[in-house]
């Protein structure tokens, strides 16, 4: 088992993965036909909420950003294992050669595109509707992709405990928001320092994240086996 | 089921748990007398004191049954295709404490903010001890969630356990990044948690409480444990009575 | 709130809390015990037993 886990190519299965949920993702058109629409309303009420106060919303921009993130996010991690478990797609892949592992990595890259995705089209409406200012670009970019690594991983760990559940849709909120909690902490605080709004720590908060998404980056290739078992 | 399994399951109630129920309400009123009446108030915090009576040892119990429950579930998933009844002892023995630690989280929670009301003036600090309780409560409230779920047993606990092992990871991590977040960006402006030393006869009323308390939850545990264990036996006859009314209306449609 | 009314509340909870959770845990072995017809082995006659559990 452990010689035949090194044997395999890795590399190769997790890509094979990657490219058929992008390509389910790519013909049935939700993340960007709904996912980022309504995560841009929400964007809106978030101004609502604040009464459009242009100076909350320029420094709550970082915050309400990673807010808006958490709940697309949460719902293309739903519908990433939906696709799997409507079809029985889960027992096709606990036959079919591919590792847990691979399985694993593959799923977390597709969702890291649509989450990337997700967050070019919220980054493009937060800078049209709250007026912000980047002053850091690469802090912006890196806690960006560090937050959104994490933010996929994670995603994908909570996304199959609750897989194939009856009631998943307000279970997986419910387990995934606690442990995504110093994610969007770290997140917004790097954020805020990317847009000048704080002036310190902002490449602290973005390597933490880095940390967070290695941390079950590790559980995920040790556990998924785990979780995908039937009986 | 076979009479093998029904001797097997007892009722929650035997004579040791019933002496140890027993030894847990004398504890308890002592401890009530102890803690309300005898030990003197607190020169700084004042009455208010007594209530650290109850938050102390609920989140000390609270924290260690958490770590029951990992450990248990690390054990279940060691045994669950090696022994014979499938680890389940552990998976009951993990769930009953993480019950038990969300009851006494959730005491802590209640106390904490009462004795922050008199003490600090408000019932809640944004401080990482007080997040990272909330959170932590929230969480093992998800993994109870998920073990009631209706769904395979096996596939259920399985993933309950591992889902436990990665919480108790996710503590620290939650615990560092709130206490980051307000140490940087709040300059001391708050000395939340800065809790008097205590001597005395408030130590050993605190130190009595850890053990009453203790004795409390360790009752509730057995007992959470054996009500699990006959829920399964249910669930198991449920499903042996629905097979053997199926196949017999088989039998008599052919 | 004064001091003594916020101890005597949180202890008042915390006891309710307790009180209750233990009550819920025992009454629902108590019904799930007499669902499966496992009686209370001390307060039955052991010989009566099964038609103790007749009388659900």
């Amino acid at each position: 088992m452990e010689a035949a886990y090194w044997r395999t190519p890795v590399l190769a299965e997790t890509l094979l993965v990657a490219r058929k949920d992008l390509r389910v993702e790519w013909r049935a058109k939700v993340a960007l036909g709904q996912v980022a629409p309504l995560a841009l309303l929400i964007l809106v009420v978030l101004a609502f909420a604040l009464d459009a106060n242009s100076s909350l919303l320029e420094l709550g921009a970082g915050g309400l950003y990673w807010v808006a993130v958490l709940y697309g996010g949460t719902l293309l991690i739903q519908r990433s294992f939906d696709v799997e478990t409507d079809d029985g797609n889960m027992d096709a892949f606990r036959m079919s050669a591919i590792g847990a592992p691979s399985l694993f990595l593959g799923k977390s890259l597709a969702l890291f595109v649509q989450i990337g995705l997700l967050e070019l089209v919220l980054g493009s409406g937060i800078a049209l509707l709250y007026n912000v200012r980047v002053t850091d670009w690469v802090l912006l970019f890196v806690a960006a992709v560090a937050g959104t690594v994490a933010f996929s991983v994670c995603g994908v760990l909570w996304g199959v405990m609750s897989a194939g559940l009856r009631v998943r849709a307000t279970l997986l909120p419910l387990l995934l928001v606690p442990v995504l909690a110093p994610i969007l902490l770290a997140g917004s605080r790097a954020f805020e320092t990317a847009l000048g709004v704080r002036a310190d720590a902002g490449w602290t908060w973005a390597s933490l994240m880095f940390v967070i998404a290695a941390i079950h980056t590790a559980i995920g290739l040790g556990a998924f086996g785990f979780l995908l078992e039937e009986g | 089921m076979t009479s093998t399994t029904r001797s097997n399951a007892k009722m929650t109630a035997t004579p040791a748990t019933r002496v140890l129920g027993v030894l847990a309400i004398a504890a308890t009123a002592l401890m009530a007398v102890l803690g309300l009446f005898i030990s003197p108030a607190d020169v700084i915090q004042g009455e208010a004191v007594r209530m650290l009576y109850l938050h102390v040892p609920s989140i000390w119990i609270a924290y260690g049954a958490f770590v029951l429950t990992s450990v248990s579930s690390i054990l279940f998933l060691r045994a669950r295709k090696r022994r014979e009844d499938q680890g389940r002892h552990y998976d009951r023995l993990a769930g009953s404490a993480a019950e038990v630690g969300v009851v006494f989280t959730g005491i802590t929670l209640i106390t904490g903010m009462l004795w922050g009301k008199v003490t600090w003036g408000t019932y809640w600090q944004w401080d990482a001890r007080l997040t990272t309780t909330i959170l932590l409560f929230v969480t093992y409230l998800g993994y109870l969630a998920l073990r009631r779920l209706p769904a395979d047993p096996m596939v259920r606990s399985q993933r309950a356990a591992v889902m436990a092992l990665i919480s108790f990871i996710n503590v620290p991590i939650v615990h560092y990044s709130v206490d980051w977040w307000r140490t940087l960006h709040q300059k001391a402006s708050l000395s939340v948690g800065r809790r008097p030393e205590i001597t005395g006869e408030m130590y050993w009323t605190l130190l009595y409480s850890t053990l009453a308390v203790t004795i409390v939850a360790t009752w509730l545990m057995i007992h959470r444990y054996r009500v699990i264990r006959l829920e399964e036996l249910r669930d198991e006859e449920a499903l042996a009575a629905l097979i053997s009314s199926r196949l017999k209306n088989d039998d008599g449609s052919n | 709130m004064s001091e003594v009314t916020t101890v005597v509340t949180g202890w008042g909870i915390t006891f309710i809390i307790v009180a209750t959770y233990s009550m819920w845990v025992v009454s629902r072995g108590k019904i799930i015990g007499q669902e499966l017809g496992i009686g209370e082995m001390e307060q039955a006659d052991p010989g009566k037993d099964a038609d103790a559990t007749t009388d659900l």
